[in-house]
């Protein structure tokens, strides 16, 4: 139950953060200079056509009138209607939003996949090549732009070998009839899988570097604590002290960092996106910015804020798998 | 004069300032003509197959009821599921196609009488009706829709009979057939059925290509309508039209056969796409003008010397071979080449005009002008690298002239727009932009200097004729133009208006982009169009696949 009152506080403490974030995004959207009408309709609308739009998005009301009817609206979990694409907020989000989740998933999964063995070898295999070369590559990744590495891959992978799409993303759960070449729905998963194979390397490379060096440093931490000097002394092998004794304690610093890159790997789906043309979140809030349809552009912000909190949550939560000895009493 | 009318070739932003290398797809394209056959569908309609064609375009439309669709992807599907009363032949010459002849023009250029094919039916199999073109027409108006300014200078239209349509105009308006060309025919039982339907989930026109399936940011996907009542019928079963705005991306999509044809090649990716071996470039100039223009209110520049001594600091022929070519090319004046030839312009004359690089001279007038060194030069430029690098030419050149204080500005979309048509000094001297429209002098000219409450600061930042009779002057020679049908007259008065105003440097004209497309060698007689953007199947082209 500990857990459970544990989550739902968390969850109440998140509402002035998400109201934060409401705030902040609508006074900045508010202060951009420009005006979304005159980029809708051109550089020559007829007074009368500007008026009707500003009526028909509430645009010609004052200020403070907008953002509590907006506070308002998004309690009832309406976002609006987008100025540019005509629809509702709400519609876009729901249908770039699954895309955006999916790369998140494989690109975390491609990182720590990669990250958690190359740091645990590094760790063990300090100052040996192998060492070495774990750390050049975490070096790389953390100091490479994503938009950067998706380029070069493409040109190597799609563009010299062709072994990868570069485009045309598919979901996994798309109908095997909308996807080209596809009759049954593993047919569609291979494809999405063949397709997700090099954005999830350039979202994850960055997240992988990080983990890397995390996870090598916090197994050294480990590693020279007294109680696995004192399984050394008693003759446990080194290959069971890593994997009883030292693997699980380190990884606590871990799981801290996959919920902070969660903010990272945000603004590098954004990249990804672009360069591959996914059509996710990413893409979306581009859109909305470049056409200041303020309205998409508070929904999807909000949305990446509400991602971020719940995985900042689902860490904290998570702590306790893996360390029994935290607990989420109040006494704590 | 109506304080609401603005043609067809006004451009939204989104089409043009923004400056898409596909310019304005304003009107449908050209599906007359004969010959061509048909082929089996599997009428399936679902993504690949060996006869589709794979089209990265460099966005993603976002409606297709030509009624309220005001943006250039949009058009680029559309109008191949649409058609309009004409369309445009190859370049920008102007055919029947659903009217059978030339509009029958009355009462001093304000009555326009068009007869139409009773041939022509919509993809339900209902006829085209003159109704239907009455709606087509009316809607846009009546619904304040974002493209509402193309069709207002329209006072009424009546449906004579089955397949007579008249139009009776607010004012004479010269470039009248370019409206008839770029409005879209829709059906309006259908339309009025289910507005929301008709305009993402079941558009239906009288095109060769049906409407199949949309998702937004993912692919459009059309194919042929078998029963198409014109000629040719396309010879490819249909095409997916999917959206890649990366440019790299997008030549890599051509390369691994990812895509057939691909929009837009930026510059550094010309002889990528040349040397791949199995794809060239189909390019061709658009209806475009992008320029250098001064503010003609305030400040400094309000003088014609200072003016000339910017021309004679910049060597605009360099800086378009820098920062332009060969994704665009040198234009001497605000028509773009195409219809500067089709009207018989005096290009070589005007071509003459902008000064070559001369420091010294440039030094002399702004002397004689009385420009103080001190003075705080400041050049807005929208976000666009080309643009950017007009601009930052001109700022070299005052830099050597003595000037060491001169700033670009590059301003976001919503920023550039607010300010430079200000007027202000303290907002700009300079600003550097572009613009697209129908293929019609009067598009390049009334709204880049007109002088009345649709153009003066609203398209029209300059503010030319402010400190000068020949601003006004030439306002005058452009509102008289556009409003006669006389096309010598017509052609008269611009010569003189736009002489007058190269003369007088209220712009600098710099380049016009091409629309440039590439193709698989394997894809036969695709057509870069300089209105339409490319077109599929007309009158003179039929694209087919030979894998």
């Amino acid at each position: 139950m500990s857990r459970l009152r544990y989550a739902a506080g968390r969850l109440l403490q998140s509402i002035p953060v998400v109201l934060g974030v409401i705030t902040i995004t609508f006074l900045l959207t508010d202060a951009i200079p420009g005006d979304p009408v005159s980029i809708m309709l051109g550089p020559s609308p007829s007074a009368q056509q500007a008026a009707a739009i500003r009526a028909k998005f509430g645009l010609d009301q004052p200020l403070h009138v907008r953002y509590v009817n907006y506070l308002i609206d998004v309690i009832r979990l309406d976002f609006g209607q987008s100025l540019y694409y005509g629809v509702p907020v709400t519609q876009k989000i729901l249908e770039r939003l699954p895309v955006t989740l999916l790369l998140l998933v494989s690109s975390f999964t491609f990182a720590l996949v990669t990250a958690v063995p190359l740091g645990v070898i590094s760790a063990k295999r300090r100052n040996k090549p192998t060492d070495h070369v774990s750390r050049i590559v975490a070096l790389f990744g953390v100091s490479t732009p994503s938009f950067w590495i998706g380029l070069m891959l493409i040109i190597l992978f799609a563009y010299k070998i062709r072994l990868f799409p570069a485009t045309d993303l598919v979901m996994p759960w798309a109908h095997p009839s909308a996807v080209d070449g596809a009759s049954t729905q593993l047919e569609v998963v291979l494809t999405a899988l063949h397709h997700l194979v090099l954005p999830t390397i350039t979202l994850g490379t960055l997240q992988m570097a990080a983990f890397t060096r995390i996870e090598r440093s916090s197994m050294l931490e480990v590693l020279g604590q007294e109680y696995v000097k004192l399984a050394r002394a008693y003759g446990v092998s080194e290959g069971k002290i890593l994997r009883k004794h030292a693997f699980r304690n380190a990884q606590l610093p871990l799981i801290t960092i996959v919920g902070l890159q969660l903010t990272q790997a945000l603004g590098g789906a954004v990249l990804t996106e672009t360069v591959f043309s996914i059509n996710g979140m990413g893409r979306l809030i581009i859109t909305a910015i470049n056409n200041q349809d303020y309205l998409l552009v508070m929904g999807t912000t909000l949305m990446f804020g509400v991602v971020f909190v719940v995985g900042v949550i689902v860490t904290d939560l998570s702590y306790a798998y893996v360390d029994p000895r935290v607990s989420y009493d109040d006494t704590d | 004069m109506s304080n609401t009318d603005q043609d067809g070739a006004r451009m939204n932003r989104r089409r043009v300032l923004q400056g898409l290398g596909a310019a304005g797809a304003l009107s449908i394209a050209g599906c007359t003509g004969n010959g061509g056959n048909s082929e089996g569908s599997d009428g399936s309609g679902g993504s690949g197959g060996a006869n589709q064609l794979k089209m990265a375009l460099v966005k993603s439309p976002l409606e297709f009821d030509p009624v309220v669709l005001n943006d250039v992807p949009s058009d680029q599907v559309a109008q191949n599921i649409f058609e309009a009363l004409y369309s445009y032949d190859e370049s920008t010459g102007i055919v029947p196609n659903i009217a059978t002849g030339e509009p029958e023009v009355s009462r001093e250029g304000k009555r326009y009488v068009v007869e139409m094919t009773d041939k022509a039916t919509f993809q339900n199999g209902d006829p085209v009706t003159a109704e239907d073109v009455k709606y087509s027409f009316e809607a846009p108006v009546k619904e304040e829709t974002e493209n509402a300014s193309e069709v207002n200078m329209v006072d009424s239209i009546t449906a004579v009979d089955e397949t007579t349509v008249q139009f009776d105009l607010k004012y004479p308006y010269g470039a009248f057939d370019t409206a008839l060309a770029g409005r879209d025919i829709v059906p309006k039982s259908v339309r009025e059925n289910d507005k929301k339907a008709f305009n993402t989930k079941k558009p239906v026109g009288s095109g060769p290509f049906e409407f199949v399936e949309w998702q937004e940011g993912n692919f459009v996907r059309i194919k042929r309508y078998e029963d198409y009542w014109g000629d040719p019928k396309p010879k490819i079963d249909g095409i997916e039209f999917v959206p890649v705005e990366e440019s790299t991306t997008r030549v890599t999509t051509l390369r691994n056969g990812e895509n057939d044809v691909i929009e837009e090649i930026p510059p550094k990716q010309y002889s990528t796409v040349r040397n791949m071996g199995d794809a060239s470039i189909d390019e061709v100039p658009g209806v475009g003008y992008f320029y250098l223009a001064f503010n003609c209110k305030e400040g400094p520049t309000t003088d014609p010397k200072v003016r000339e001594a910017v021309d004679y600091c910049v060597d605009m022929d360099q800086a378009v071979k820098n920062y332009v070519e060969p994704t665009g090319v040198r234009q001497y004046s605000p028509l773009p080449k195409a219809v500067a030839e089709d009207w018989g312009m005096p290009l070589d004359q005007w071509k003459q005009i902008p000064h070559k690089r001369d420091t010294e001279q440039a030094k002399q007038l702004f002397d004689e002008a009385g420009v103080d060194s001190n003075y705080n030069w400041k050049i807005i430029v929208p976000p666009d690298d080309k643009r950017e690098q007009i601009g930052v030419s001109v700022s070299n050149g005052l830099k050597e002239a003595g000037f060491n204080n001169v700033s670009v500005q590059r301003l976001d979309w919503g920023a550039f727009l607010d300010k430079y048509v200000s007027g202000k000094e303290s907002d700009y001297n300079m600003y550097t932009l572009g613009w697209s429209g129908s293929p019609d002098p009067d598009a390049f000219t009334y709204y880049m200097f007109g002088r009345d409450e649709n153009t003066l600061g609203v398209t029209n930042g300059t503010y030319y004729g402010d400190n000068s009779e020949n601003g006004k002057r030439v306002h005058e020679l452009f509102m008289q133009a556009r409003q006669s049908t006389d096309r010598e007259e017509r052609k008269q008065l611009y010569v003189e208006g736009i002489t007058t105003a190269l003369e007088d440097r209220a712009h600098l004209p710099a380049y016009n982009l091409k629309n440039s497309f590439g193709v698989k060698n394997y894809v036969k007689d695709f057509a870069s169009h300089p209105v339409d953007s490319f077109h599929i199947a007309s009158d003179h082209n039929n694209v087919s696949l030979e894998k």
